[in-house]
């Protein structure tokens, strides 16, 4: 792997999981 | 916000990296796997703190708690780091002084297990909070598993990198 390549992944593995772990802490709906 | 304030100063490496500011270079079969050169300017002590205060002052609108919890996210990573990097931390851009325990290079596989220690600890209050406090948390098991899931995927096992 060359050092762009880790860079990219380093981005994408920070960049990509927030929005679904985000979604997943939103709270429950309360009827 | 906290997401991606723990995460801010990698995302800032990676920038700088593709911008040819900060320099990494891949080590295969020493471990971690990858040499940080020159990462001064996103995770120096001085870089920590500054990018720390940045971050919160953008949060400042939504009070005072807010945005020192938003720095303090940030700054996180810095003493996470200093736990794990081997002495590539400057105290500020282009010091000669460098800091790091490097549990990395010293635990070439327990350290994947020294941080899955935190993430069991701080994971366990994150489900207690979530369950007495309605207003996040939503599906404290999932968050668990995604956060597993990403510490597997940079296991020295699974690892291209390690």
């Amino acid at each position: 792997m060359t050092s762009t390549g880790f860079a990219v992944i380093c981005l994408l593995s920070f960049l990509v999981p927030v929005p679904i772990l985000a979604w997943l802490d939103r709270p429950r709906r309360t009827p | 916000m906290l997401l991606l304030g723990v995460g801010f100063v990698d995302v800032l490496f990676g920038i700088f990296v593709l911008l040819g500011i900060e320099r990494v270079t891949m080590t295969p079969g020493q471990p971690p796997g990858f040499s940080l050169d020159f990462i001064d300017w996103s995770h120096s002590l001085a870089a920590s703190i500054f990018w720390s205060v940045l971050f919160g002052l953008a949060f400042v609108r939504r009070g005072r708690p807010v945005a020192l919890w938003a720095g303090l996210a940030v700054f996180s990573h810095f003493i996470l780091d200093f736990f794990m990097h081997p002495q590539d931390l400057a105290l500020w851009p282009h010091a000669t002084a460098h800091v790091g325990l490097g549990l990395w290079r010293l635990w070439p596989r327990g350290w994947w297990w020294f941080e899955l220690a935190f993430i069991a600890v701080f994971g366990a209050i994150y489900v207690v909070r979530a369950r007495r406090d309605r207003s996040f948390g939503g599906r404290p098991f999932a968050v668990c598993a995604v956060v597993l899931l990403l510490h597997l995927a940079n296991s020295p096992w699974a690892s291209g990198a390690r």
